[in-house]
């Protein structure tokens, strides 16, 4: 379905040195740069697939969606999409995908949303008849009644949300790229357009591409994610895989009575754990430490522990997924 | 001939959206056009007044001046009535990335950015126009024939591309410098000089405005093969050659600056 | 004093990071209007040799030449945009976050425009004082350059920013009243442009017209510095039309300050 084959591309930047001087020096002699925001990056995706895509800000995100939908050429590399290279047929090409751009608006501001609706029918050719079945699921999955009689700026951030994907939906794409479609929204919003997200995909088997902050989209939405990093491919693979690979981080919990915990049992010191792989809060009697596993198995820090001190309550949690993106965004892989 | 029928129902509705969305802020838009209307009038004031000083101006009277200066304001109104979204291309579109917008339609973007807006201020500058010649006619001697007036519906519309064309491949510039506003400022700053009898130029500028930046087409030649009637091949023909020539051109440049363009953000 | 300087610098260097950004474009923009310029120089030249005399009130050829480039030199260092700025803010309820700031809303603009000018007065100047003096002295036969008129003229170009500076704020809270500020600001640099004498000098207007908009604070922008520069004010007459650039800018910095209470007074009502 999606195939993305050595993707780069580069853009020129003017560097400027701070301060008045450096204002008045790139005036006369501006400096150029070449930078390199996407670096050789592969990844397949099958159709029907949502697929998580995620970094870093900055990490190159945006630029790999652009090139998908057509906005920006490849300075190398290419992608197929249902076949298609998106920069050679781009007006054939954008009537097979819906795009979704988180920050921006694709809706007429001014007026009425069932506007922006109708304009869009002429724009993609959507058949009359087609085009009402189409808003009547649209109206049933993202709930678009109550505001689809009001101009568009008096819209709140998630009604503008929800409207946003139902007019890339119009046309019913086979593909769809959401560029941050939570951003800013209160968890019930947030719910509700994940499912609307999920139910498209089941019921017309839509490809999604998802660039989110978020992670509980990804862990409710996507069985497979792709992690970029400065421009370059760091993970591709399932969310079960990516635990099993970096998740050996453990979190262990428990109850003491003994005071100074950190200097009594000095775990840092005891098994030589680098930074990344240990950390301990201590709370009143609550304590609270993560270890890498890989380093320490589970059972002698437990061990260790339990002949050190006298302990109340205890527990042993893996770590989530949101913890483990925090360590591969912090050292990179 | 299916595109072309495409087109113009594109056009329609694009019209017929903004008509709708003037309706939601009608008093700012009657200021827009007394605007136009304004600055046209105080350069009239200033012709007036520099005629009460000198009976004529290298041969050009007051009528066949304001003639010239009316006829001026027909096509370049025109365009900045149809095609007026061109300027916001160079000022911020591409600056701030939201041309991303014109990619993901199934529509030729230069088409789409062109009907997209209509922007009614123009009424100013075509109202001033069309009541310009006519006060100016009356007291001009004019011979009419049906071939002078097929001549002239002709050559309006091309007279219009010629500013289109212009602006189109001025905006381009911005899918490589992601602003080009001024750039086409400058160029329509070029333009003032057409609104003027080309005699009273050295022949520099006479030489820029015809073959370099044509504006002396877009209303000085036309407007006088209407008053004397002479050299319809070159004061008319021409304007049709070079505002083809023009609109060529735009597009090439317009299409090679899309795959140059950027974008915004990350 | 200094310390107040203190807070206001970096407005100075966010301004001209601004100008030195889009560089380019601004050049665009200065040779478009130079060339608005030639346009004017043209059609003065067809006057001149259509009239057939020297002298067209109190203009000759050459000091017409210079008028036209003092004119544009004079606008491009007096242009003030604050009629856009604060409009923009008033329209889009952002205006509110200045009242909850510990700094001078005006001061900040202004320090900030003063910084984007820095780029005008280096660039444009320098060059254009030469050039004008350059004419001068070929047309006249003798250098004319008087160090007193130009720092006088300097003198007066600061008053004149003054009153533009504190007439395009006052003029911003128009977008209480017109939503469509581009219109409005456009119909104000109409009429602006012709009575502050840039599109024909005051002295071809009948003479009542003529001594009715000295009077204005419109001449006291473009057409008074031009004026001194070349020397056509003297003695009492000099004063004179100084003493009133003082009076306008007074006149336009209260106007606004009271204008900017009248605003805030609206917002609290409004409930921001």
């Amino acid at each position: 379905m999606i195939y993305v084959e050595n993707l780069k591309k580069e853009f020129k930047k003017v560097i400027k040195d701070p301060g008045l001087k450096g204002s008045i020096k790139a005036l006369f002699h501006p400096k150029k740069e070449i930078i390199t925001a996407v670096d050789d990056i592969s990844f397949h995706v099958p159709k029907g697939e949502i697929l998580g895509f995620i970094g870093p800000n900055g990490a190159g995100k945006s630029t790999v969606i652009k090139m998908l939908t057509g906005i920006l050429t490849p300075t190398s590399g290419e992608c197929r999409i249902n076949g298609k290279i998106p920069q050679n047929d781009r007006q054939n090409y954008v009537k097979e995908i819906g795009v979704v751009f988180g920050q921006r608006t694709q809706l007429w501001w001014d007026l009425p949303l069932t506007e922006t609706y109708s304009v869009l029918k002429e724009i993609y050719e959507v058949e009359e008849s087609a085009f009402k079945k189409r808003m009547a699921f649209l109206n049933e999955v993202l709930e678009l009644d109550d505001f689809i009689k009001s101009p568009v700026r008096t819209l709140s951030l998630g009604q503008r949300m929800r409207a946003d994907i139902a007019a890339s939906l119009l046309h019913s794409p086979k593909v769809l790229f959401l560029d941050e479609p939570t951003i800013g929204l209160d968890v019930v919003v947030k719910d509700n357009i994940r499912n609307a997200i999920t139910k498209i995909n089941a019921e017309e088997n839509t490809t999604v591409i998802l660039t989110t902050h978020d992670i509980s989209d990804i862990e409710l939405l996507c069985k497979r994610i792709v992690m970029i990093d400065k421009g370059k491919n760091v993970f591709d693979g399932d969310l079960h895989e990516l635990k099993t690979k970096y998740g050996q981080m453990r979190e262990l919990t428990f109850e003491t009575d003994t005071r100074d915990v950190k200097n009594v049992l000095s775990y840092k010191e005891h098994f030589g754990f680098a930074d990344d792989d240990f950390s301990i809060e201590a709370d009143g009697s609550l304590v609270k430490i993560r270890f890498n596993s890989a380093v320490v198995p589970v059972s002698e820090m437990l061990s260790y522990t339990l002949q050190k001190i006298s302990v109340k309550d205890m527990s042993v949690k893996e770590a989530d997924i949101e913890e483990i993106i925090r360590r591969l965004y912090k050292q990179g892989v | 001939m299916k595109t072309v029928k495409r087109m113009l129902r594109m056009h329609r509705i694009f019209v017929a959206q903004e008509l709708k969305r003037m309706m939601e802020y009608k008093g700012d838009f009657i200021v827009g056009i007394i605007g136009f209307l304004l600055g046209q009038f105080f350069n009239l004031l200033f012709l007036w007044i520099i005629f009460r000083q000198i009976p004529s101006l290298m041969g050009w009277s007051l009528e066949q001046l304001v003639f010239i200066y009316g006829f001026s304001l027909i096509p370049k109104g025109l365009d900045h009535l149809l095609f007026d979204n061109l300027w916001s291309i160079g000022h911020f579109t591409v600056n701030k990335g939201d041309f991303d917008k014109y990619l993901t339609r199934p529509i030729n973007p230069l088409f789409y950015v062109m009907v997209e807006k209509f922007q009614i201020d123009a009424f100013g500058e075509l109202i001033m126009g069309i009541a310009l010649i006519c006060i100016s006619l009356p007291s001009l001697v004019i011979e009419w024939s049906v071939l002078k007036i097929v001549l002239i519906l002709v050559t309006i519309p091309f007279a219009t591309l010629i500013y289109t064309g212009i602006k189109i491949a001025t905006a381009a510039i911005a899918f490589w410098t992601k602003r080009s506003g001024n750039i086409t400022y400058m160029f329509y700053m070029v333009n003032d000089f057409s609104k003027y009898p080309i005699d009273i130029y050295n022949n520099f500028v006479k030489i820029v405005i015809t073959y370099i930046i044509p504006f002396a087409f877009t209303a000085f030649y036309p407007a006088c093969y209407i008053l004397t009637g002479e050299n319809p091949l070159f004061n008319v023909g021409i304007t049709v050659v070079i505002s083809v020539f023009i609109m060529c051109i735009g597009i090439i440049i317009w299409n090679k600056g899309i795959t140059a363009y950027e974008s915004a953000g990350s | 004093m200094r310390k107040k300087f203190k807070i206001y610098k970096p407005f100075i260097n966010a301004g001209l990071q601004e100008a030195t950004t889009y560089r380019a474009n601004w050049i665009f923009f200065m040779l478009g209007n130079i060339l608005g310029c030639f346009v004017s120089y043209f059609i003065w030249n067809a006057v001149f040799i259509s009239s057939g005399g020297e002298n067209l009130n109190g203009f000759t050829m050459p000091q017409m030449v210079v008028y036209i480039f003092l004119m544009f030199l004079t606008t491009s260092l007096i242009s003030s945009g604050g009629t856009y700025d604060i409009g923009e803010e008033i329209r889009d309820g952002s205006i509110a976050m200045r009242m909850i700031k510990p700094i001078s809303y005006n001061a900040t603009f202004l320090f900030q425009e003063i910084g984007n000018k820095i780029m005008t007065i280096c660039v444009l100047i320098i060059p254009m004082v030469i050039g004008v003096e350059i004419c001068r002295t070929v047309f006249m036969g003798s250098v004319q350059f008087n160090i007193a008129g130009f720092l006088l003229y300097i003198v007066s170009c600061v008053f004149a920013y003054l009153i533009n500076f504190f007439f395009n704020i006052c003029f911003g809270f128009i977008a209480f009243i017109i939503k469509y500020l581009w219109g409005a600001n456009m119909m104000k640099n109409c009429i602006v442009g012709f009575l502050s004498g840039s599109v024909i000098p005051l002295s071809f207007l009948p003479d009542i017209l003529e001594r009715i908009f000295l009077f204005l604070p419109f001449a006291s922008l473009n057409y008074t510095p031009v004026m001194i520069y070349m020397g056509m004010y003297s003695g009492l007459e000099l004063l004179f039309y100084m003493g009133l650039q003082l009076f306008w800018v007074m006149a336009f910095w209260g106007l606004s300050k009271l204008l900017w209470h009248i605003a805030t007074k609206r917002l609290c009502v409004q409930g921001g």
